[in-house]
């Protein structure tokens, strides 16, 4: 009986971990949408944003597919800002 | 023992196959169907607000679209007119001509979803901003970055009610036609009923901007 329950668990532990990884992957995802259509409507070329990286609240790296960088913020004037990085 | 382990390893199968899933459902709006109607409608939006007549954008889409349908029921109506003239012998021939249209006549019917779209309610700015806020189609900083824009609008439209020459009526037109374009792009694939909302609403928001008083009101 325990051991069943052990198994059980274990399954169970195992799932939570599958599942949370889905999430975690599907909010990346959405966050490159963000950052595309961001960078699309500040006018600058991207094609699509193929890396993020979270660098604080509303502040971010990206990476697009022709190999242009930008740093994508909201000032402190609640503007957001898309500069090209070199 | 060996059984359970067994049970394990399945049970984790399963799970890898729940996970490989989820992205297959992640695209599950169906935006084929929306696609043409929005990528239509603001293509005559432009060509409308290139003359200048602006209020003639939305009701041109509607009639063409009602056309066909009522040219069925016109061609339907005319056959029969013709059979009981010439004998009452033959109304089971029309009968049977009356057969064969209503299949026409059902096809508009299920291709009328565009018609709610056109009866959608419109929306203020007001309203629009509430939507746009709620929305989950767009992400945060997309919605800071059209806040932004939209802003610069408005302030556009302050400098030509200020009297200052620069942005005639003309140019905010065009840069209003633009944002509406961006907003419409963005939602057009991931919130559908907002996106057909704006659309069916756009020129009444640029009659509430183009409008002094109105506007006066708004920014106050």
């Amino acid at each position: 009986m325990t051991t069943r329950v052990v198994a059980l668990a274990s399954s169970f532990l195992v799932l939570g971990c599958l599942a949370t990884t889905a999430a975690a992957q599907q909010d990346v995802e959405a966050l490159k949408k963000d950052l595309t259509a961001v960078i699309a409507l500040q006018g600058q070329p991207c094609g699509e944003v193929i890396s993020a990286t979270v660098l604080k609240q509303n502040d971010y790296a990206a990476t697009c597919k022709d190999g242009n960088k930008y740093h994508v913020y909201e000032n402190d004037k609640g503007r957001v800002v898309v500069d090209k990085q070199k | 023992m060996s059984r359970y382990s067994a049970v394990i390893v399945l049970m984790v199968l399963s799970a890898g196959c729940t996970h490989a899933k989820k992205p297959e459902a992640q695209p599950q709006p169906s935006p084929v169907v929306a696609k043409p109607d929005a990528a239509k409608a603001p293509q005559t939006a432009k060509a409308t607000s290139a003359t200048g007549t602006a209020k003639a954008a939305p009701p041109a889409t509607t009639p063409s679209k009602a056309a066909p349908t009522t040219a069925t029921p016109k061609a339907a109506a005319a056959t029969p007119s013709k059979s009981p003239a010439k004998t009452p012998v033959k109304p089971a021939t029309a009968t049977n001509t009356a057969k064969t249209v209503p299949p026409p006549a059902t096809k508009p019917n299920a291709a009328t979803p565009p018609r709610p779209t056109a009866a959608a309610p419109t929306l203020d700015l007001t309203a629009l901003e509430a939507r746009l806020k709620q929305t989950k189609g767009i992400g945060v900083m997309t919605k800071l970055s059209l806040k932004n824009q939209v802003d610069d609008l408005l302030g556009e439209f302050r400098k030509h009610y200020a009297g200052k020459p620069v942005p005639t009526i003309a140019e905010l037109r065009r840069s209003y036609d633009l944002l509406m374009m961006k907003v419409l792009s963005l939602l057009q694939d991931r919130d559908q009923q907002l996106a057909s909302d704006i659309l069916s609403s756009r020129e009444r928001i640029w009659g509430l901007l183009a409008d002094p008083k109105s506007f006066a009101a708004l920014d106050a």
